[in-house]
């Protein structure tokens, strides 16, 4: 690993005048992409910033009228929570799904969604649940929907001076949801396909990840499910529109035609879990 | 370059010039000579590397040295007291879950805040506690069995 100046930030002002002031720094948060970065030389950083000191990134707070998932909270925190795994078992078996328990208690949920891998596990029920994106740079604080926040492979809105300062959702935004994830082995693997499927009212909310160049919302298929009720036949149509609405690569994981099998058959089988369980 | 780091290491304080560009793993092993946690992958694959930090199971081959100022972390070797193994160690010898043991004392680490966590894991939770641990020698049978008979050992102790 090549040398680095170390800071520790106490705020995130400090944090953002740390990011101004170096140009090729790296913001450090859990760690775990960034070191193995770095060990194999694909990221040179001059300085590391620490940010998961920060009081204003810690905890979890579950309000009546949002949920604030803050930006140092790990995957381990978020399914350990008692009301979160209560409120949003889907979103918490995302985050268990994420690598071993080691990689889990430092891996962050918001540097799951910065580093924009295609696969992000976390992404797909976050974007279910219409979460919005809060973070902090030079000229104060913005609001970004998740929607919006991937812009390609590794790409997001987030400018090169912003820290991602948490995640906020809805309590109610979702009545229902599941979440599916493919993968060659069963733990500590990355998704081959994954998937949420998440029910409020009339209305669904279809997210996939590995399958785009971004974890992304399938509007087609949500469009066509909206007030339908979920018999064979309609499940199976909503099966086609989405292999349809989805462009996946092949790759070690999987070939592409494989992924696309596997969009119908996941989304197809998820509706079932929603219309069984009601 | 080197940072002044204070942190807890093995129950005792220390004040240490961490080398920056060091992860914890090294300087455990090359600054402190504790070489119970083994570099594997070196890329958060393997966890032969997993020591406690804060009360949960790291991979010291992901954390920075410097990360380490006002942290607590404990490692294999702090694991005995006094001479006297850890019951989790005994088991480990007494079931022969181990062969050549390059993955033991990070499956030991790992086992442990399993159980501090989950002091009577079904045989499924102890399999899904231990799948960042790879063992390329014993098959994980005896290691799982081994897990449970220090499990029982810990709850007997308890009573
Ligand atoms: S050496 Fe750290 S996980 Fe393999
Ligand atoms: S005993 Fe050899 S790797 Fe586990």
């Amino acid at each position: 690993m090549e040398n680095f100046v170390y800071y520790k930030p106490q705020t995130l002002k400090e944090c953002v005048s740390l990011l101004e002031e170096h140009p090729d720094a790296a913001l450090l948060n859990g760690g775990t992409d960034l070191i193995i970065q770095m060990r194999e030389g694909l990221r040179i950083p001059t300085d590391i910033i620490d940010i998961k000191n920060i009081p204003d990134l810690q905890g979890i707070k579950v309000g009546p009228d949002e949920i604030f998932i803050g930006g140092a909270v790990t995957m381990s925190q978020v399914y350990d929570h008692p009301e979160l795994s209560k409120l949003f078992p889907y979103l918490c078996d995302a985050a268990r799904s994420v690598g071993s328990i080691q990689i889990r208690n430092r891996a962050t949920i918001a540097g799951n969604l910065v580093n924009a891998s295609p696969l992000a596990d976390t992404a797909t029920p976050l974007l279910c649940l219409e979460a919005v994106i809060h973070t902090y740079g030079p000229n104060g604080t913005r609001e970004i929907p998740l929607n919006e926040f991937f812009v390609f492979v590794r790409k997001t809105l987030l400018e090169p001076n912003e820290v991602v300062t948490g995640i906020s959702f809805k309590p109610d935004a979702l009545d229902k949801a599941v979440f599916t994830k493919l993968s060659r082995r069963n733990e500590v693997d990355l998704s081959t396909v994954c998937c949420s499927v998440g029910r409020k009212g009339g209305e669904y909310r279809i997210a996939f990840g590995s399958v785009a160049p971004t974890p992304l919302r399938l509007l087609d298929v949500e469009a066509y499910l909206k007030d339908k009720e979920l018999t064979d036949d309609v499940r199976r149509e909503a099966a086609e529109i989405a292999r349809g609405t989805v462009s996946p690569i092949s790759d070690v994981r999987a070939s592409k035609e494989y992924r696309l099998d596997m969009v119908a058959n996941i989304l197809e089988d998820a509706l079932a879990i929603l219309q069984k369980e009601g | 370059m080197k940072q002044l780091i204070n942190f807890k290491l093995n129950g005792e304080e220390v004040e240490h010039y961490a080398p920056l560009n060091r992860t914890l793993l090294k300087m455990l092993r090359e600054d402190f000579d504790l070489t119970g946690a083994k570099e594997g992958c070196g890329a958060g694959e393997c966890g032969a590397c997993t020591v406690i930090m804060d009360g949960v199971a790291v991979n010291s081959c992901l954390v920075l040295a410097a990360e380490l100022d006002g942290r607590e972390v404990t490692t294999i070797e702090g694991l005995s007291m006094d001479g006297k193994l850890d019951p989790l160690q005994v088991a480990f010898v007494n079931e022969a879950a181990l062969q050549c043991g390059y993955c033991t004392p990070g499956m030991i680490m790992t086992a442990k805040v399993l159980l501090k966590n989950n002091p009577q894991p079904s045989e499924d939770e102890i399999k899904e506690g231990i799948s960042g641990n790879l063992c390329r020698c014993t098959g994980y049978k005896k290691i799982i069995e081994a897990i449970q008979s220090a499990a029982d050992k810990y709850q007997a102790e308890n009573e």
